[in-house]
């Protein structure tokens, strides 16, 4: 049974990452995923940044973004974890915490709009795993991506905290692997699996944000993987732009690619590389997609 | 630094355990998986969760409001996840970043942040370059939310002012900002 969702992009996918929204669109169209793209989206905003500026503004202005959804009666799709984080702390905050739903909605009415909480807000990645499954996926697979071995990056927001997102164990997940199993590619694992890719802390404490990328990479690089894939643009944009400038800052020669999921998966649904529009990218996946070619 | 009883704020700690997270504060054995597990620790001692808690129960306004550090927080969660207790770390932290947000102490690029969406209703709005690369990319043109309306929102709440009352790092030598 196909679904529809109301596809919540975010900031930072379409507006400075637009080739990973191509990826994402045509995997999800090849999985017979019906997405609709709503008029009135705003930014999540940011649950790193907002929340510790104001969290009463934080959760108006991500519920506002919820009521939009409710309104087309969808389920909210992110494809961003920072989205997802903020929208379901949002509706998990409004449904716990006694008297803030009725404060949030006297908030809302202003602008005509109201929080039910009739709407769920899921992941790509339980989009992926849950409602699509990896059988699904693998029966979309024409070009299987054996011997490509993979190093997953789940990144925070999408895992904690737990009991507010809930969608997978918080240090023993899985459900990533298992997607990546379902392209034909092996998950590697490696030591830090589950350090924090630092953008938090980019704005204010450069060292210790390369220091954490380095870290990462350093283990990814020793597990012998051909690519790092993640399920999120920040996560993207600390290990690609932020890997080519610890090799500057550090003197490193880290060249590993990072590949959002949606682009592994479309290569081995057999889209070409020049369609999923890799100079966009610092690190060029040229060796691992001339492996693919081999294959 | 010398501790004197100025420097004790009786009031504070209620205002961290009445808030929804923060009634776990009380919980806290100072046992330090916190510390042990935090990323950003790893590399810079200067952020000790353990220690922002210890401060928070003790009353020390200064130590914790009014420090630079509890910015270094990356809230990734791992603390809250791992705490023995049950304490919501990460989301102290929030509510402390939100005490030092009302005097004015945040990062300045939080502010830039916060006036992109005040005007463009979203922090990373889209520019000439990147909706003529949308195009060519065939991605659909998305309407997004009238940005009136999400300053009506913030309005009500207050934030606008809020975003507006930071302090430069003049001021806050004069309001007494404790580096440690």
């Amino acid at each position: 049974m196909s679904r529809e969702y109301a596809l919540f992009l975010g900031c930072t996918i379409p507006n400075r990452l637009p080739h990973l929204e191509v990826s994402t669109r045509m995997i999800l169209k090849n999985l017979d995923v019906n997405v609709r793209d709503l008029p009135g989206f705003a930014c999540c905003p940011d649950p790193v940044g907002f929340s510790a500026l104001d969290r009463f503004t934080w959760i108006v202005l991500a519920s506002r973004n919820l009521a939009v959804a409710e309104e087309a009666g969808l389920d909210v799709l992110t494809l961003c974890s920072g989205c997802f984080e903020t929208l379901k702390t949002a509706d998990y905050v409004l449904r716990n915490e006694n008297g803030l739903k009725e404060k949030v909605n006297e908030a809302l009415a202003k602008v005509g709009k109201e929080y039910k909480g009739t709407v769920e807000v899921r992941h790509l990645l339980q989009v992926l795993y849950e409602d699509v499954g990896p059988e699904k996926i693998e029966s979309t697979v024409e070009k299987p991506l054996k011997r490509i071995k993979v190093a997953v990056h789940y990144g925070c927001h999408v895992l904690r905290p737990s009991e507010v997102l809930q969608v997978d164990d918080p240090f023993n997940p899985t459900s990533f692997e298992s997607i990546v199993k379902a392209t034909g590619a092996t998950p590697v694992d490696y030591l830090k699996k589950f350090l924090c890719c630092g953008v938090g802390v980019r704005s204010v404490d450069e060292d210790t944000t390369n220091r954490m990328i380095e870290e990462k990479l350093r283990y990814v690089r020793m597990s012998g993987a051909d690519l790092l894939c993640v399920i999120c643009p920040f996560c993207l944009i600390q290990y690609d732009i932020g890997q080519f400038q610890i090799n500057k800052a550090l003197g490193t020669d880290y060249h590993i690619p990072v590949l959002y999921y949606p682009h592994l998966l479309a290569l081995a649904q057999g889209v070409s590389p020049d369609e999923l529009h890799f100079k966009f990218q610092r690190i060029k996946p040229d060796a691992v997609l001339e492996k693919i070619e081999k294959l | 630094m010398v501790e004197t009883s100025s420097s004790i704020d009786s009031r504070f700690r209620s205002l961290i355990t009445e808030t929804h997270e923060g009634e776990t504060l009380n919980l806290c054995y100072q046992c330090s998986t916190c510390s042990g597990c935090c990323p950003v620790f790893r590399y810079n001692s200067q952020f000790n969760p353990r220690r922002i808690i210890e401060n928070t129960l003790l009353g020390k306004r200064d130590r914790t409001v009014k420090s630079p550090e509890i910015w270094l927080c990356t809230v990734c969660h791992t603390c809250t996840e791992k705490c023995p207790q049950g304490v919501k770390v990460s989301e102290i932290i929030i509510e402390l970043k939100n005490l030092s947000s009302k005097e004015g102490l945040f990062p300045a690029h939080l502010q830039e942040e916060a006036k992109a969406l005040l005007e463009f209703g979203m922090v990373s709005p889209p520019t000439k370059a990147i909706l003529s690369r949308r195009e060519k990319l065939k991605l659909p043109v998305i309407e997004n939310a009238p940005p009136e309306e999400i300053r009506t929102l913030t309005s009500a709440t207050g934030f606008d002012k809020l975003v507006e009352g930071r302090k430069s790092a003049e001021e806050t030598q004069e309001t007494g900002v404790v580096e440690e």
